[in-house]
């Protein structure tokens, strides 16, 4: 992770979060509340695997949290291709804690098209699906 | 007065809830064959569920998060998701066993054969979590499930030899026509069948259900700590009233008919009428929470939106989970499995994957980042290392029993 090669960030204010114990596998919550996915994965910004890093090269930013699709290759290996990737941008996380919050609702996201699919195309067709239980 | 009302409730449907097809089925087989002597397991199973119930209900209030969510990030996604292809399985046996349980108890009810009655349960299961209100739906399920008292009515009733079934409890000895292998089988069986995982997905998502927060700490606390121990006691009924009549005539339970005999014999029609209302309620209350705890397992790994307090469009991908495994266990059930048997093994692989669960609740009730102040106790954590030796060791003791003893026959 050290390599020398690379300019380090400004230091900046703020915390410091552990991709891997903080934001990975963590539940993304909307500007509601609702639960949107987990964070299945990460993209970073900059040089592609096994590409020659040039000197000054920038460190890598965190560019978006990715779901879907990618929880299968993240566990049995392999990378889906980045058009099949479904992100959720970087700028749309307000906040990151005990779950990763976004600032934006979570009904117009990409990564909430399958529940969108099955509400629409099933449970609201079954009568009784748009029933407040409270 | 409404809080002690709301206690009283709590402990009242904690009583009701806590027995289920697997409780009915493996103390009455248990106490078929070896009399009370297992009695000593369904106390270690009951202080097991009661201090997992403690952990996880609070790592729930303190965080807000329930146990699958839980696991994930704390195992990461390869462990998770064969912890979750596990614990997931084994729900869904359970589920299909709690659905042949009601169809069974309104065979008996109804003399209707129990496979015209399944696709029935499991349409009424799905209809109370598609409409029913969660608190409604746990109150009349727990409070109906008391009627099961009769099992303890009926002992008395029975008037057996008191001597002998204490001394049977308290020096605890394998029935010289049974070998010790199948005592330890079917003491985990019992083990299995007091600490299921299920309760815990439930009781775990149903605190989020509900809205709890650390202030309602307390009144689960005396919930969980005076229901269960209760329900734990109905549980020793039943295997007393299948001690008293069953093990004298050399009769091994075999099926549900069996299980409630005894009742039948010694508090005559009105126990019985009694007795089937209990096992239908206490059934159904589980096939609810089963079903339930696969959409919660299944929503909260992949960070679904969940819960019966959303309107079920606002949680599709969970309403639609739910609806495909009650159809599969409608299917496993429509193969003619006898559901006496799913239920049997489904105890025994809950005690199987016991730890899979019982392992992050326990790392994470101990982490501050989740807990805040609210971190397991010392004493807490000198019990719960204690049950994790238990667990494992059954966990990992069970298959092998099972091979020598042939699943206990």
């Amino acid at each position: 992770m050290t390599s020398p090669e690379l300019v380090p960030l400004l230091p900046v204010q703020g915390r410091i979060l552990d991709a891997q114990l903080h934001l990975l596998d963590r539940q993304v919550l909307d500007h509601d509340g609702v639960p949107v996915t987990t964070v299945d994965d990460l993209e970073l910004s900059g040089p592609a695997l096994g590409e020659e890093i040039p000197q000054g090269t920038p460190a890598p930013v965190l560019d978006a949290l990715l779901t879907g699709p990618v929880l299968g290759t993240r566990i049995f290996g392999g990378r889906p291709p980045s058009s099949r990737l479904i992100r959720i941008h970087w700028k749309d996380v307000a906040d990151v804690g005990v779950v990763v919050r976004l600032g934006v609702g979570g009904e117009g996201l990409d990564a909430s098209w399958v529940e969108r699919w099955v509400r629409d195309k099933i449970i609201a067709r079954i009568p009784g699906g748009r029933h407040d239980p409270r | 007065m409404k809080r002690i009302l709301g206690v009283a409730l709590g402990i009242l449907t904690a009583i009701g809830g806590f027995v289920d097809i697997g409780d009915l089925v493996t103390n009455a087989v248990v106490g078929s064959r070896f009399g009370l002597s297992l009695v000593w397991v369904v106390a270690v199973g009951v202080v097991g569920i009661c201090l997992f119930a403690n952990m996880s209900g609070r790592v729930a209030a303190a965080s807000g998060r329930a146990t699958f969510e839980v696991i994930r990030e704390r195992l990461g996604p390869r462990a998770g998701l064969a912890n979750l292809s596990a614990s997931f399985l084994i729900n869904l046996m359970t589920v299909t066993a709690e659905i042949g349980g009601v169809a069974l108890a309104l065979q008996l009810a109804s003399s209707v054969h129990y496979l015209l009655w399944i696709p029935v349960a499991a349409v009424a299961v799905w209809l109370v979590i598609w409409r029913v209100k969660f608190s409604i739906m746990e109150n009349v399920t727990g409070l109906l499930g008391l009627t099961l008292i009769v099992f303890a009515v009926a002992l008395f009733l029975l008037k057996p030899d008191w001597g002998v079934l204490a001394g049977q409890a308290l020096a605890p000895a394998v029935p010289a026509e049974e070998t010790a292998p199948t005592y330890w089988y079917y003491a985990i069986a019992l083990f299995g069948a007091a600490m299921t995982p299920y309760e815990v997905f439930f009781f775990s998502s149903g605190a989020v259900e509900e809205g709890w927060t650390v202030k309602d700490l307390v009144q689960s606390r005396i919930n969980v700590l005076v229901g269960f121990p209760l329900g734990g006691l109905l549980s020793v009924a039943i295997a007393g009233c299948a001690a008293v009549v069953l093990l004298p005539a050399g009769i091994s339970v075999t099926s549900l008919s069996q299980v409630i005999l005894p009742v039948a014999e010694g508090a005559g029609k009105l126990g019985l009428a009694f007795v089937l209302v209990g096992v239908v309620a206490a059934t159904f209350g589980a096939a609810l929470e089963t079903t339930l705890s696969s959409g919660y397992t299944l929503a909260q790994f992949f960070g679904w939106s969940w819960g019966k307090f959303r309107r079920p469009v606002q949680a599709a991908r969970f309403h639609l989970s739910m609806i495909i495994c009650l159809l599969v266990g409608i299917g496993v059930l429509a193969t003619g499995v006898d559901p006496v048997l799913v239920t049997e093994y489904s105890v025994v692989f809950s005690a199987i994957a016991l730890p899979l669960t019982y392992l992050p609740i326990l790392i994470v009730s101990n982490d501050p980042q989740y807990m805040g102040k609210h971190v397991n106790g010392r004493a807490v954590n000198v019990l719960a290392l204690a049950y994790l030796v238990v667990i494992l060791v059954a966990s990992v003791a069970a298959i092998p029993l099972m091979i020598v003893t042939g699943a206990g026959a």
